[in-house]
C-alpha cells in the first residue's frame, strides 16, 4: 500500500493466513434437549485417553483403577473431572430463597472460600480429595487429571503426587527468514462507552494504516500484516433491547456505536486484514464459542475480503505460527473460581490443563455439545493470547518437547490505550500506546 | 326392629370401608387397652435352629451384622452387682403368668409391664414389672357396708363372667376397696367421701367392667343401679406412670438385689431382669437425670419398582433397596451408613453396599439388621404410612412369616392396625398404627407436618424449608428402569434412596425434634410414643390426673357429650379501623392471656360452683369469683384449683428452664432446656382448649366459656384504659386511639412520630393497665409496627420494631404469603408490594411493580412455574361430588400416558389455560409440561380475576383512593400476547408462512429474514435477536448446571422431576426457548 509517494514506498507486508476457526462453529448444531453431561463425557474421554498413555511415562508401576475400584490403602492412578465445592459460589436457586437477602447485592470478584475442597469424579463415581499437595484454591471444576494416591479409611483419597496433560505437540515452527512481520492485538473497545475516547482509537488506526509519524514509524507500520480485534468492541445500551419496539430515537442510539466501529474497521480493512471476535458485551450470542458477528452489523467493512468476522475462542495460522485466543472470559471466569499470582499464570494453567475454558460450562455458559468438546486444546499454539484484561502483560513458556509458547494479555483499550504488537514469529512483543 | 331382614340386606356385602372409618371416628377420642397374650404373638417355630440355619447361609453378612452390635455389658451387670440405671422410652403391658417368686400369692394370667430403655453406657435394658394391677373407681352408694361390698363383688364377678366367656381367668374381679376420696368435680365442703376400688385382672376388663356398671346392676336393697365410674378411661400403662411418678423418657433405676435375672430370655435386649413395681425408682429430670442415654436411631428408606401408572402396591410390587443410617444420639457421624438392594449395586464411597439376588434376602438382611443393631428409635419420612407397612405387607405376601418380628421380643411380631387420629387442631388424618414392641418410631413427616405449617409436605420441599437443600427427585416410574438397567444405574438410585434415609435424620437434628419431644413427653408425662399418635387432650389428662392424685381426687370418666352441648362464644376480636399507619402503633399483648386469667380467677373443675349449690351453700360473696359468662367460681381461699396450679407450675418452670438456658454453655444442655420451655409453652397453653374440647375427655365449658368472657373483658376494658389516659386533657401530646384488638392483643396509635416515643408509652401503658388486673394477669408492651397497614379483621401487615433504632422484620399475618393453593405469582407479588410500601415506602413503585407484573402476565413473558397451582389428588374422579381441575386432568394425563400421569397422593400441579368461549373452570387446566411442550396459550385473564386482584385490592384499598381502577385499568392490560398453539385443533390446518421479524409482515422465500421495509433496520433487529439469544443461553447454563450440582454428578444426565423445586419449569421452558431462539437468529444466516 502506498502511504507516501514522494520518496519511500512502503509495500505493506503479506503473509499466508488460514483460519481454523471450523470446531469453534454452532450453525449446525441444534438444541434437542441435550445436557450437559455429553460435554463432560467427551472431555473425559478425549483426555483420559491423553493422560492414560502419559501414565507409563509417569509412574509405569502403579495399577489405574476407576472411583469405584478404588480399595481402601492400595495405591493407584486415578483420572477423572474435578469438581470443587464452593461455598460462597452463587446459585439461581438463591433467587429463590425465602427472605429477602439483608446484605447487599454487590457483586464479588471472587468467591473462593477457606472450606472450599475438591472431588473427583469419573462415570462411576465421586471421591472426596485429601492432602495438602492438591490446592484448592488454584483448581477449578471441570479439569481432567491423573492421581496418584490412595483411598483412605474416611473414604477420601489422599493425593501424593498430580499429573497434569501438558503442553500439546506444537507444529515446527518454520524457520525465521529474517523478515520481520507483526501482528497487532487490540481489544476492549468499547465504542459507545460514555467514558471512551474516539480520538484514541482514531489515532490507533492512523497509527497502524501508516498514516502517523516518521518513516521509521511508517516502515514498521508497513509490517503488520494482520489485526485482530478480541472482542468488546462495542457497547450496546442494554436497556433498549428487553424486546419492545423502539421509537426512531432509540433505534438510533442503539445503532449509533456500531456505525462508529464500523467507520473506524473501514479503515483499517482498507489497508491491513482485519480479524474481529465478540466478546461479552458485543451484539453477540452469551455461551462459548461465541458466533461471529453479523456482516450486517458492519455493511461498510465487510464489504472488503481483509475483514473478518471470527469466533471466540479464535484460531489461525499465519506463515504457518499458530494462533489461539479469547476475548477473556475463561481467564476471567478461572479468576472468579481459583487464584494466581497473575493472569499468565491463569492463560499457562490452561495450556497445561490442555483446556481453554474448564470452566465452562459448569460457571461459564457454553453450548451443550453432544460428541465433542471445542476448547480442547490439541495442538499447542505459538502464540496464545486473551483479550480485555486489566493490564498488559507477556511471558514465554516452555514445554517438555521444546514446545514454545508466547502468553499475552491484551489490555482494554478504552481503559488504558494500549494495544499489543507481536512480532509474528512470536519471539517479541511490545506494548503499542 | 327388622332384624332379620336388615341382616339379610347386609349379609351379602363386606362392610364398606366408609362404615369401618365410622366406627373409628366414634371412638376417635377413647382410648382403650387392648391385651397382648403372650403365647398370641410368638411365632410357633422354634427360634434357635432358624438362627443356626441363617447363620450357615449368610455368614458372610452375619460377620457384618456382629460389628454394629451394641457396646457389651460391663462385668457388674453381668455379676448383678450394680443396680441398673436407665432412661426408659417405651412402656407396654403384656398379659402372661404372673411371676412365681416375685409374686408368691397370686396365680393365673397377670397384666406384666415391660419397660424399654438404654443405660448410659448404651446397653439395651428389657424391665418386666410384676404386681401392678389395674383399677378403677366408683363412688360408693350410701350404706353399703362391708356385706354389701362382698355380695356386690359376687354380682360384679358374675356379670364379668357372663361377659367373658372365653376367657379363663380365675377371678375377674382381684378385690373392691373402699376407699375415701373425693371428686374433682364442681366444689363441695366436705374433705372426702367413700369411692370404691375396682381391681380386675386384666386391664381390658376395666373397659368391660364399666360397660357393666354404666347399663347398670341389680343389686339386691337397692334395685337395679348403675354408676358413674371415675379414671376407668386411663390406659394401663399410662396409669402405672402415674402412680410410680413415671414420666416419658425419664430416668430409671432398679437397686441391686431388687431384680432377678430373667430365666428365659424373651427378648433381644441386653438387660433382661424382672422386678416388683414397688421396687422402682423414679428418677424427676432434672440435673444430672436431664441428660439423654446414647439411644441409637435408625433412618431408614425403601424403594419400589412400580409398574408403569401406578403407585407401587406392596401386592404385587417388590422392594428393591432399603437404604439405613443409624446415629447414636448426641453425635454428629453417623455409625452405619448401608443400603440393601436386589441384584447387584455398584459400591458407593462410604457406604457398605449389600447386593441379594431375592428379594426375600434382601428384607431377611433388613430384618437381621434391624436385630443386630437394636434400634431404640425408628425414624424416616412418611414410614408409619408407607414404609412399614409396606414392607410387612410386602412380607406376607412373599409368604415369610419370619419377617416381621423387627421388635424387641424374641418371635413377636409386629402389629399393623388402621388408626384414625383426629384432633381439633390437626384435623382428621388417617394412619396406620403399627406396634414394633420396644422400638419408638418417629416419623419426621408426621412430626413436621404437626409442628410447621408449610405449602407443601413433600420431603423435597420440607428439606429446601429446613435445610436449604435441593434434593433430587426421581419419579416413580423411573425407578423400574433404572432397577432394570445395569449395577451402575442401580448404585444411582441406591445414592438417591440413601438422600432419602439421612434427611430425615438431618431434619431430626435441625428442629431438635429428639429434644423437644423427650422434653414434651417429660413436662406432661405421657409416653414419647403418645406425642405423635395422640391429641392434645392426653397431655393435660395425664397432667390432671397426677395432680388428682396428689389431692386425693379422682376424675370421672364423664359420658361424651358430643358437640350437642353447643358452643360458647369465642375470643372477641375489636373492629379493625382499616387503614395504611404512617405513625408507630404500639403492640399490648397480654403475655399467656388463658392460663393467667384460669390463675387470677381460680378456675377449676374444683372450684366450680353449681347453680343448685351456689343456692344452697349461700357462699359469702368475697369468697366467690362470677363470671362474665353468669358461672360462679370459689376463690382460691376455699379451695385452691387443679387446673391453676398445674397452670402455675408449667408456667415457673417455664420460667426456670428459661433462666437456666440463658446461663447454659453446653449447647446440649441448652438443646434440653429450649426444648422444655418450649414443650411447658405450648403445655400452658393447651390446658384451656381440654376444658373446651366438648369430646374431649373431660369438656367443662363452664370453665372454658369464663375463660374466654374474662378475655373480652379484658381486651375492652384496656381499649378504654387507653383511650381515657392516654389524652391531650390527661397531658399527653395526642390522643391515643384503639384501632384493632385481637383475642390476646390490643394495637394502640400514640400518635407520636417517633418509634421510641411510641415505645416509651407503650411500655408505660402496658404497666399501668397490668396494675388494674389481678395477677397473675399482665400486659406487656413488645413491639411497635410501623408503618402498619391493617386490611381487616386478622388481617395486617406492618415493619416490627422491638428496639428503637432498626427494624427486626415485616412481619404479615393472614395475607396471601403462604396459602398452597394460589400459585407462586401471587405470593412473590404480594410480598413484593409489601415490601415496597412498608420497607421502600414507595406506594407508587409498589403500583409500578403490581402494573409490570400485570403487563409481564398479559404479555406471555411470565416464568410458568411461578402460575402452577398444586393440589393434592386423594380420590379418584368418581369420589368427588363436584368436578374439580386437578381431577380431571390427571384423569386427562391418564389417557395421554398412564406412566407418568399422576396417580392417588400424588400432588398434581396445573396452570389455567385458555379454552373455547364457555369451558368450565375445571376444562381450563393443563399439565404445564404439556402447556410448555405444545405452545398452549395459558389464560391471563384467569390469572388475575381468580388469583391475583383480591389479594392485590385488599392490600391497596387501604392506601390507594380507587385502587382497582388504579391497578387493574389502564395502559398495562392493553397490550397482549398469545401464543399459537403448535398442535392443537385449528392450527394443524393453518399454512405456516414466514413473516418479517421486524414487522411481521408475510414474506415470501424462505430466504429472507425482513421485509423491504424494515431494511434499513437490519442492524438494530440483529442485535435484538441476538440479546434475547443471549439472555437464554445464560439462563440455560445457569439453570441446567445447578441441577448438576444437586443431582452430584456431572457425567450423567439430570433425571429428576421434582416438581416442587422452583427452577423445574423453568429449566424446561429454558431448554424449549433456547431451542426456538437458536432456530430465529439462524434464518439471519442467508
Amino acid at each position: 500500500m502506498e502511504v507516501d509517494s514522494e520518496n519511500n514506498l512502503f509495500q505493506r507486508k503479506q503473509s499466508l493466513y488460514q483460519s481454523l476457526d471450523e470446531s469453534f462453529g454452532i450453525q449446525k448444531e441444534v438444541y434437542r434437549g441435550q445436557q450437559y453431561s455429553q460435554i463432560y463425557f467427551a472431555r473425559l474421554h478425549l483426555m483420559r485417553t491423553l493422560l492414560y498413555s502419559l501414565v507409563p511415562n509417569w509412574k509405569s508401576h502403579l495399577p489405574v483403577c476407576t472411583i469405584l475400584g478404588l480399595e481402601e490403602g492400595k495405591e493407584c492412578i486415578i483420572v477423572g473431572t474435578l469438581y470443587k465445592y464452593m461455598k460462597l459460589k452463587p446459585s439461581i436457586l438463591d433467587e429463590y430463597s425465602k427472605e429477602r437477602s439483608a446484605s447487599p447485592l454487590v457483586q464479588r470478584h471472587n468467591f473462593m472460600h477457606p472450606d472450599d475442597n475438591l472431588v473427583l469424579e469419573d462415570e462411576s463415581g465421586r471421591v472426596k480429595l485429601s492432602g495438602c499437595l492438591l490446592l484448592p484454591s488454584k483448581y477449578v471444576t471441570g479439569i481432567i487429571i491423573a492421581l496418584h494416591g490412595k483411598e483412605t479409611s474416611a473414604g477420601d483419597f489422599l493425593v501424593d503426587d498430580i499429573l497434569e496433560a501438558g503442553l500439546p505437540q506444537q507444529i515446527e515452527r518454520p524457520i525465521q527468514l529474517g523478515e520481520d512481520k507483526y501482528v497487532v492485538f487490540i481489544s476492549g473497545l468499547s465504542v459507545g462507552r460514555s467514558s471512551s475516547n474516539p480520538l484514541q482509537f482514531q489515532l490507533f488506526v492512523d497509527h497502524i494504516t501508516g498514516h502517523l509519524g516518521d518513516e521509521k514509524e511508517q516502515n514498521i507500520a508497513a509490517q503488520i500484516v494482520q489485526v485482530v480485534i478480541a472482542g468488546n468492541s462495542v457497547e450496546v445500551p442494554h436497556g433498549l433491547l428487553n424486546g419492545q419496539n423502539l421509537g426512531s430515537k432509540d433505534q438510533s442510539r442503539l445503532f449509533e456505536p456500531i456505525k462508529e466501529l464500523d467507520i473506524l474497521l473501514t479503515q483499517i480493512a482498507a489497508s491491513i486484514p482485519l480479524d474481529i471476535m465478540p466478546g461479552s458485551s458485543d451484539p453477540a450470542n452469551f455461551s462459548l464459542p461465541q458466533q461471529p458477528l453479523h456482516r450486517c452489523l458492519f455493511p461498510g467493512s465487510s464489504a472488503y475480503n481483509t475483514f473478518r468476522s471470527c469466533t471466540n475462542p479464535h484460531c489461525f495460522e499465519l506463515d504457518n505460527i499458530r494462533f489461539l485466543g479469547t476475548s477473556g472470559q475463561n481467564i476471567d471466569d478461572l479468576g472468579k473460581y481459583s487464584e494466581a499470582n497473575n493472569n499468565v499464570e491463569f492463560m499457562e494453567r490452561t495450556l497445561r490443563w490442555r483446556h481453554l475454558a474448564p470452566t465452562a460450562p459448569n460457571t461459564l455458559g457454553c453450548y451443550p455439545f453432544t460428541d465433542r468438546d471445542p476448547f480442547y486444546v490439541e495442538t499447542c499454539p505459538h502464540v496464545y493470547f486473551v483479550g480485555n484484561q486489566d493490564k498488559y502483560e507477556s511471558s514465554l513458556i516452555k514445554g517438555s518437547e521444546g514446545q514454545m509458547v508466547r502468553l499475552i494479555c491484551i489490555p482494554r483499550f478504552a481503559e488504558t490505550g494500549v494495544a499489543v504488537v507481536v512480532e509474528s514469529h512470536g519471539a517479541n512483543r511490545y506494548a503499542l500506546c | 326392629m327388622n332384624n332379620g331382614n336388615s341382616r339379610k340386606r347386609l349379609a351379602p356385602a363386606k362392610p364398606s370401608p366408609q362404615q369401618q372409618q365410622k366406627h373409628h371416628a366414634a371412638m376417635e377420642e377413647e382410648d382403650l387397652d387392648e391385651d397382648v397374650f403372650l403365647e398370641e404373638t410368638l411365632l410357633q417355630y422354634e427360634e434357635d435352629s432358624q438362627v443356626l440355619r441363617e447363620f450357615e447361609e449368610h455368614n458372610a453378612l452375619n460377620e457384618r451384622l456382629q460389628k454394629w452390635k451394641r457396646p457389651p455389658l460391663s462385668q457388674a451387670y453381668i455379676s448383678q452387682t450394680q443396680s441398673i440405671l436407665f432412661q426408659q422410652l417405651e412402656i407396654d403391658y403384656i398379659i402372661g403368668e404372673s411371676h412365681k417368686e416375685l409374686l408368691p400369692n397370686s396365680s393365673g394370667p397377670a397384666a406384666i409391664l415391660r419397660i424399654f430403655g438404654v443405660t448410659k453406657e448404651g446397653n439395651s435394658v428389657c424391665c418386666h414389672v410384676h404386681g401392678f394391677e389395674p383399677y378403677f373407681y366408683i363412688s360408693c352408694p350410701p350404706g353399703m357396708g362391708p356385706d354389701d361390698i362382698s355380695r356386690f363383688h359376687q354380682i360384679l364377678e358374675g356379670r364379668m363372667r357372663e361377659a367373658n366367656r372365653n376367657s379363663n381367668v380365675p377371678k375377674f374381679v382381684r378385690r373392691i376397696e373402699v376407699v375415701q376420696k373425693r371428686s374433682i368435680m364442681y366444689y363441695q365442703q366436705q374433705a372426702s367421701q367413700p369411692f370404691l376400688k375396682i381391681v380386675v385382672a386384666l386391664p381390658t376388663m376395666v373397659t368391660s367392667c364399666r360397660g357393666i356398671l354404666d347399663r347398670g346392676i341389680q343389686i339386691e336393697g337397692l334395685g337395679m343401679k348403675s354408676f358413674l365410674t371415675y379414671e376407668s378411661n386411663v390406659l394401663f400403662a399410662l396409669r402405672f406412670m402415674i402412680d410410680r411418678n413415671i414420666v416419658g423418657g425419664n430416668w430409671i433405676e432398679v437397686p441391686v438385689g431388687k431384680y432377678k435375672k430373667a430365666a428365659r430370655n424373651l427378648s433381644y435386649c441386653q438387660l433382661e431382669f424382672d422386678c416388683l413395681y414397688s421396687d422402682l425408682i423414679s428418677h424427676s429430670p432434672e440435673g444430672e437425670f436431664s441428660k439423654m442415654a446414647p439411644f441409637r436411631i435408625l433412618s431408614f428408606d425403601i424403594e419400589c419398582a412400580g409398574r408403569k401408572g401406578h403407585f407401587p402396591e406392596p401386592t404385587q410390587d417388590p422392594v428393591i433397596q432399603v437404604a439405613n443410617l443409624v446415629t447414636l444420639q448426641g453425635q454428629d457421624q453417623p455409625l452405619i451408613q448401608n443400603v440393601m438392594t436386589l441384584k447387584s449395586c455398584s459400591p458407593i464411597v462410604g457406604v457398605d453396599v449389600m447386593s441379594f439376588d431375592t428379594e426375600k434376602e434382601v428384607l431377611r438382611a433388613w430384618r437381621d439388621f434391624i436385630r443386630e443393631v437394636d434400634p431404640d428409635i425408628i425414624i424416616g419420612y412418611n414410614i408409619c404410612n408407607f414404609d412399614l407397612p409396606y414392607l410387612i405387607r410386602r412380607a406376607e405376601v412373599l409368604g415369610m412369616a419370619e419377617f416381621p418380628v423387627l421388635g424387641r421380643i424374641r418371635n413377636s411380631r409386629v402389629r399393623v392396625k388402621d388408626a384414625t387420629f383426629s384432633s381439633r387442631q390437626h384435623g382428621t388424618r388417617e394412619s396406620k398404627e403399627i406396634t414394633i414392641e420396644g422400638r419408638v418410631q418417629f416419623d419426621v413427616f408426621q412430626a413436621v407436618q404437626r409442628d410447621y405449617k408449610l405449602s407443601s409436605y413433600s420431603l423435597n420441599s420440607v428439606s429446601a424449608h429446613f435445610l436449604n437443600e435441593q434434593k433430587e427427585d426421581v419419579h416413580h416410574s423411573i425407578i423400574s428402569d433404572l432397577q432394570n438397567g445395569n449395577s451402575e444405574t442401580r448404585r444411582r438410585l441406591a445414592v438417591y434412596c440413601l438422600k432419602d434415609a439421612y434427611l430425615p435424620q438431618r431434619l431430626l437434628d435441625k428442629l431438635m425434634f429428639i429434644y423437644n419431644y423427650v422434653e414434651m413427653a417429660r413436662v406432661t408425662g405421657v409416653p414419647i410414643s403418645f406425642l405423635l399418635s395422640r391429641g392434645q387432650s392426653i397431655k393435660v389428662l395425664s397432667q390432671l390426673l397426677r395432680k388428682a392424685k396428689q389431692r386425693n381426687l379422682v376424675i370421672p370418666n364423664a359420658k361424651q357429650a358430643g358437640s350437642e352441648q353447643g358452643t360458647f362464644e369465642g375470643a372477641t376480636v375489636l373492629d379493625a379501623r382499616v387503614g395504611f399507619y404512617e405513625k408507630p402503633i404500639a403492640t399490648l399483648d397480654f403475655a399467656s392471656l388463658y392460663p393467667s386469667i384460669m390463675m387470677a380467677y381460680n378456675l377449676c373443675y374444683c372450684t366450680l360452683v353449681t347453680p343448685e349449690e351456689v343456692r344452697k351453700l349461700n357462699l359469702p360473696p368475697e369468697c366467690v369469683n362470677k363470671t362474665p359468662s353468669g358461672e360462679t367460681f370459689v376463690k382460691s381461699n376455699l379451695q385452691k384449683g387443679i387446673l391453676p396450679e398445674i397452670l402455675e407450675e408449667l408456667l415457673a418452670a417455664r420460667k426456670r428452664a428459661k433462666a437456666d438456658l440463658k446461663e447454659a454453655t453446653d449447647p446440649r444442655v441448652k438443646a434440653v432446656l429450649d426444648g422444655r420451655q418450649l414443650a411447658l409453652k405450648i403445655s400452658a397453653n393447651s390446658v384451656y382448649g381440654f376444658t373446651g374440647a366438648t369430646v374431649g375427655q373431660l369438656p367443662c365449658l363452664e370453665i372454658s366459656s369464663s375463660v374466654t368472657s374474662y378475655g373480652r373483658q379484658m381486651i375492652e376494658h384496656t381499649k378504654k384504659l387507653v383511650e381515657d389516659k392516654f389524652t391531650i386533657l390527661g397531658g399527653y401530646e395526642h390522643n391515643a386511639e384503639v384501632i384493632y384488638g385481637d383475642t390476646d392483643s390490643v394495637m394502640v396509635q400514640f400518635g407520636v412520630p417517633a418509634v421510641e416515643e411510641a415505645m416509651k408509652l407503650g411500655k408505660e401503658a402496658a404497666d399501668y393497665i397490668s396494675g388494674t388486673f389481678i395477677k397473675p394477669i399482665r400486659l406487656e408492651f413488645e413491639k411497635i409496627y410501623y408503618p402498619y397497614l391493617l386490611i381487616s379483621k386478622k388481617r395486617y401487615a406492618g415493619l416490627l420494631w422491638t428496639n428503637p433504632d432498626k427494624h427486626d422484620k415485616m412481619d404479615a399475618k393472614g395475607i396471601e404469603t403462604v396459602r398452597r393453593d394460589n400459585c407462586l405469582l401471587v405470593k412473590n407479588l404480594v410480598t413484593e408490594c409489601l415490601y415496597k410500601i412498608l420497607v421502600d415506602r414507595d406506594v407508587p413503585g409498589a403500583v409500578q411493580y403490581v402494573k409490570n407484573t400485570i403487563s409481564d402476565l398479559l404479555l406471555n413473558r411470565m416464568d410458568l412455574s411461578l402460575l402452577v397451582i398444586t393440589k393434592g389428588l386423594t380420590k379418584t374422579g368418581d369420589d368427588y361430588e363436584v368436578k374439580a381441575a386437578h381431577v380431571e386432568l390427571a384423569e386427562r394425563m391418564r389417557k395421554r400416558d398412564a406412566a407418568t400421569a399422576p396417580s392417588i397422593g400424588d400432588r398434581v400441579p396445573y396452570v389455567i389455560i385458555k379454552a373455547a368461549k364457555g369451558a368450565k373452570a375445571y376444562e381450563k387446566s393443563e399439565d404445564p409440561i404439556y402447556v410448555l411442550e405444545n405452545n398452549i396459550p395459558i389464560d391471563p385473564q384467569y390469572y388475575l380475576d381468580n388469583q391475583i386482584s383480591k389479594p392485590l385490592l385488599r392490600i391497596f384499598e387501604p392506601i390507594l383512593k380507587n385502587a382497582s381502577k388504579e391497578l387493574l385499568q389502564g395502559d398495562h392490560i392493553r397490550s397482549i400476547s398469545i401464543p399459537t398453539p403448535s398442535n392443537s385443533g385449528i392450527m394443524k390446518f393453518a399454512k405456516k408462512q414466514l413473516t418479517c421479524i421486524g414487522c411481521k409482515a408475510l414474506i415470501s422465500g424462505s430466504d429472507r429474514t425482513i421485509c423491504n421495509h424494515c431494511k434499513g433496520r437490519e442492524a438494530e433487529l440483529y442485535c435484538r435477536s441476538v440479546a434475547n439469544v443471549a439472555e437464554l443461553e445464560n439462563l440455560f447454563g445457569r439453570l441446567w448446571t445447578q441441577c448438576q450440582e444437586c443431582q452430584g454428578s456431572l457425567h450423567q444426565d439430570v433425571l429428576c422431576t421434582s416438581r416442587d423445586c422452583p427452577i423445574f419449569y423453568r429449566r424446561k421452558k429454558a431448554q424449549k426457548d433456547m431451542a426456538e431462539a437458536k432456530n430465529q437468529l439462524d434464518r439471519w444466516n442467508f
